[in-house]
């Protein structure tokens, strides 16, 4: 008993001192988080190592949106090429109401909702979105080098959208982590199951399946350069545009 | 899904129908245009197909259906107003409009299906025209005829920019009052912008309108701003602005003459050369151009002609049948005693024969080229000690003449020492040209070392003469071919006094000159009217001794007799006069009144006695 006593005297003793360590550590990275949080804007996110990675928030901001801005006019393109090219006469129009992968993701669908959601949630979703879409753009690049005919355009757009998605998303991933370095998210994203359609031996519905994905591409490139646009207002400007 | 699937059949049939009837269908009401001006909102209008009146104007309803999340509503809802928007249009507030959200609209007569259409709110955004819009002035140009301003405007008031919902660019136009047509100025991003360049005595419109950035449309123009410009003064300069051509050109001419002018008249050589080539002037091989181009033919025709004291030496058959008949062919003969016998007799001609005993030059070259002179001696192998006198001409050649020429200008007065010296050289020249040098120098050494040594010609001759490759015991000289240059020739280079002096140029190169020549040549300005007194330098190594050198030394030795002895003819020939020593022969100077005994020891060759006598 005693044995047992002092057993637990000394587990106690340890446990309390566990416990207090613990709720020290908890209130240094509680403070350090306060701080941090504070000093948000100006923090530098520079991997260790770099020389001259002196880059604010501001112009992490200012890079995605001309990427988001750029992405959204390739894709635009693209679509109307294609819809010229492929597309005409075939009623795509009509029949292009197809779900998009991404519609999974509860992403805002209008100004105040947009407005009411948390910034680092909609930096999330931002992330969501552009991961959904490395894998359908790889598949797309590859698909449209096998057309026949593969038109020279579109490819050479499609190309460049997948790289400048990939660079869009290595920005997102450095602003997250300056804006919220704690958080680690486990990658969340929309899986495309879209490649057997576009692998379809019938070429309307292959066709159709390439209409299909590119009109996904430009509404959502839309949406993220919308987004982050609407940040970009709301953190480094202070909704004053 | 079934639903939809009919809907969508009817949608494109419907769609079908509203395109194929577009001509005959009057009275049914169809989709003209949905806009967003501010991705918030939307509204579709649509025409009412009432023209033809075939039709009561029926109810037209419009229904639209949405897809949310990963299904359509089943339900087709009625538009929510019809009123705001005015007439046959139906305006769906922020809360019924969903960005990115597929929408579907029908249109519908009477029950019927008239009109559908599907979109994204997000394609069909058209943002109102700006507002506000106001000009100022920026600058007036100093002609006072044109003017910049800067136009501000104000964003569409619905159009949320400051949040950054929606990105707008614009687009100003303007034009005159009475033009037609507008000019467009590149989208910008910015509510402001300069126009430049606006002529101020005319009155312009200005109108801006808007898009949203990465979209195709445009909204609405804004509202036209008339810019009325301050009038300009009426002491505005004139409007059109010449270039003066006129004036430049006249002044480039005048430049272009001036720096002509300047080249032209200017000292410098090199580029008065550029612009001024000079005529080329004829060059002979082996005479100075300067010589023909001072004009004194005389001293051209001296340098070509024989000497006239040696004329008659050189015509004289006898010497050349000497000449021709000494067979140089044969190193080894040694002719030494028929040679220098002759060389010290008074017959000079005989000692041209030695001179003169090669001949190998078929006239092919001149009598002044050395190079051909020098093998053709070379070749005889005069240089064996033989009687020959066929000192190479090649030493004096061009050398000669150049001092020749000089001397000539020098000894234009002297010039009767000079003739007859310069003719043995020349008649040789003329005659034959490795012998005519040959027999010059033979004869120059035997009669006028004198003339020969005045006579810049005689520098030419130089190479004529023997040199003495031999003393025979008997004490008199053995000459033989000279092989090496005179002195004289470095005469030349000295001014035309001393050059009048050292008229036996002695070619440097060694062969022998007398140091008393290159002495009296070079310092001695007085006796320069001697002119044809050279001194030759003696160089003691070398055996041999060109006449030239000889006469010069022996001239040397004698300074004052060097005056007097002006018109010692070219040393290349000096007569052998006394043999003062077994060892040594003394030339005689014959030009040169000079103590023969010393000048002549002392130069050529001479024994290191006479040497020493000569040399101070």
């Amino acid at each position: 008993m005693l044995r047992a006593m002092g057993r637990d005297k000394a587990s106690l003793d340890r446990m309390t001192f566990d416990n207090l360590t613990g709720s020290l550590l908890l209130l240094l990275l509680l403070v350090s988080d306060l701080l941090l949080c504070k000093s948000v804007a100006s923090l530098p996110i520079c991997p260790s190592g770099a020389v001259n990675c002196q880059v604010s928030l501001r112009e992490l901001f200012d890079r995605a949106v001309i990427l988001s801005h750029y992405i959204h006019n390739l894709s635009s393109e693209m679509f109307n090429e294609f819809d010229k090219r492929y597309a005409q006469g075939r009623g795509f129009v009509t029949k292009a109401i197809n779900s998009c992968h991404t519609s999974s993701l509860s992403t805002p669908e209008d100004k105040e909702q947009a407005q009411q959601i948390h910034h680092e949630d909609l930096l999330n979703l931002i992330l969501r979105v552009l991961r959904s879409w490395n894998d359908p753009l790889y598949h797309l690049v590859s698909e449209v080098r096998g057309m026949q005919e593969a038109p020279e355009a579109i490819l050479s757009k499609a190309i460049e959208i997948e790289e400048q998605n990939r660079r869009l998303l290595e920005g997102m991933e450095k602003i997250v982590g300056q804006v919220q370095p704690r958080i680690k998210e486990n990658e969340v994203y929309s899986v495309w199951s879209g490649l057997p359609s576009l692998q379809m031996a019938d070429e309307d519905s292959r066709l159709f399946a390439f209409y299909n994905l590119l009109h996904c591409l430009r509404r959502d490139s839309h949406k993220i350069d919308n987004y982050l646009k609407l940040l970009k207002c709301r953190i480094v400007y202070d909704s004053n545009c | 899904m079934d639903l939809w699937q009919l809907l969508l059949t009817l949608a494109v049939a419907g769609s079908s129908d509203a395109f194929s009837g577009s001509e005959d269908s009057s009275g049914k009401p169809k989709f003209t245009k949905c806009r967003s001006p501010e991705l918030e909102t939307f509204s579709c209008h649509w025409t009412d197909g009432v023209r033809h009146g075939l039709k009561s104007p029926g109810s037209v309803q419009l229904f639209y259906i949405r897809r949310s999340t990963q299904e359509w509503t089943q339900e087709w809802k009625e538009c929510p107003d019809y009123v705001s928007a005015g007439e046959n249009s139906c305006y769906f507030n922020s809360s019924y409009t969903s960005i990115w959200i597929p929408y579907c609209i029908k249109l519908t007569s009477n029950g019927g299906t008239v009109d559908q259409k599907c979109f994204s709110v997000e394609e069909i955004v058209q943002p109102d025209p700006p507002i506000g819009l106001n000009w100022t002035l920026l600058n007036i140009s100093l002609t006072g005829i044109h003017a910049d301003i800067q136009v501000r405007w104000e964003p569409p008031p619905n159009a949320d920019v400051q949040k950054g919902w929606i990105v707008l660019e614009y687009e100003l136009q303007y034009k005159e009052v009475n033009e037609t047509q507008w000019k467009m100025m590149d989208p910008v991003l910015s509510t402001s912008v300069p126009v430049y360049s606006l002529r101020l005595d005319k009155e312009y419109e200005v109108r801006v309108r808007s898009r949203q950035r990465n979209s195709e449309k445009y909204g609405e123009f804004s509202e036209v701003l008339y810019v009325t410009l301050p009038q300009m003064s009426p002491l505005a300069c004139e409007e059109d602005f010449q270039f003066p051509w006129f004036l430049i050109i006249i002044l480039g001419i005048f430049g272009l003459t001036v720096i002509l002018l300047l080249f032209i008249f200017s000292k410098q050589q090199r580029i008065k050369m550029l612009i001024l080539p000079p005529v080329p002037v004829p060059k002979i091989k082996g005479i100075d151009p300067d010589l023909l181009k001072e004009g004194k033919l005389e001293e051209v025709n001296t340098i070509l002609a024989v000497h006239d004291n040696y004329k008659p030496e050189f015509y004289n058959d006898d010497s050349w049948v000497e000449f021709i008949e000494l067979d140089i062919d044969d190193p080894d003969e040694k002719t030494e005693g028929s040679d220098t016998d002759r060389l010290l007799s008074n017959d000079h001609q005989k000692s041209l024969n030695i001179l003169g005993a090669k001949d190998d030059d078929s006239g092919r070259t001149s009598c002044y080229e050395p190079d051909i002179l020098e093998t053709d001696f070379n070749a005889s192998d005069m240089s064996d000690g033989t009687s020959e006198v066929a000192q190479p001409q090649r030493l004096k050649g061009e050398a000669d003449l150049l001092c020749l020429d000089q001397k000539n200008q020098k000894d234009s007065s002297s010039s009767n020492a000079t003739p007859a010296t310069q003719q043995p050289s020349v008649i040789l020249a003329e005659e034959n040209k490795p012998r005519p040098l040959l027999i010059g120098g033979t004869e120059s050494t035997h009669q006028a070392a004198h003339t020969q040594l005045s006579n810049p010609s005689s520098l030419a001759n130089i190479d004529f003469y023997a040199q003495v490759s031999d003393i025979t015991p008997a004490g008199s000289v053995v000459l033989s071919p000279g092989q090496k240059n005179k002195t004289g020739i470095s005469q030349c280079d000295m001014h035309p006094e001393v050059v009048s002096l050292c008229q036996a140029n002695f070619i440097m190169d060694n062969a022998y000159f007398c140091e008393a020549d290159a002495k009296k040549c070079i310092p001695v300005a007085p006796h320069v009217e001697v002119e044809s007194r050279v001194e030759p330098s003696f160089n003691q190594e070398d055996i041999y001794i060109t006449t030239e050198s000889l006469t010069t030394t022996a001239g040397r030795s004698g300074t004052a007799e060097r005056a007097s002895s002006s018109e010692m003819p070219v040393p290349d020939y000096t007569s052998i006069h006394i043999v003062q020593s077994p060892q040594g022969l003394v030339l005689n100077a014959t030009a040169l009144p000079l103590p023969d005994k010393e000048f002549l020891s002392s130069c050529g060759y001479v024994s290191t006695d006479q040497l020493n006598k000569i040399m101070p």
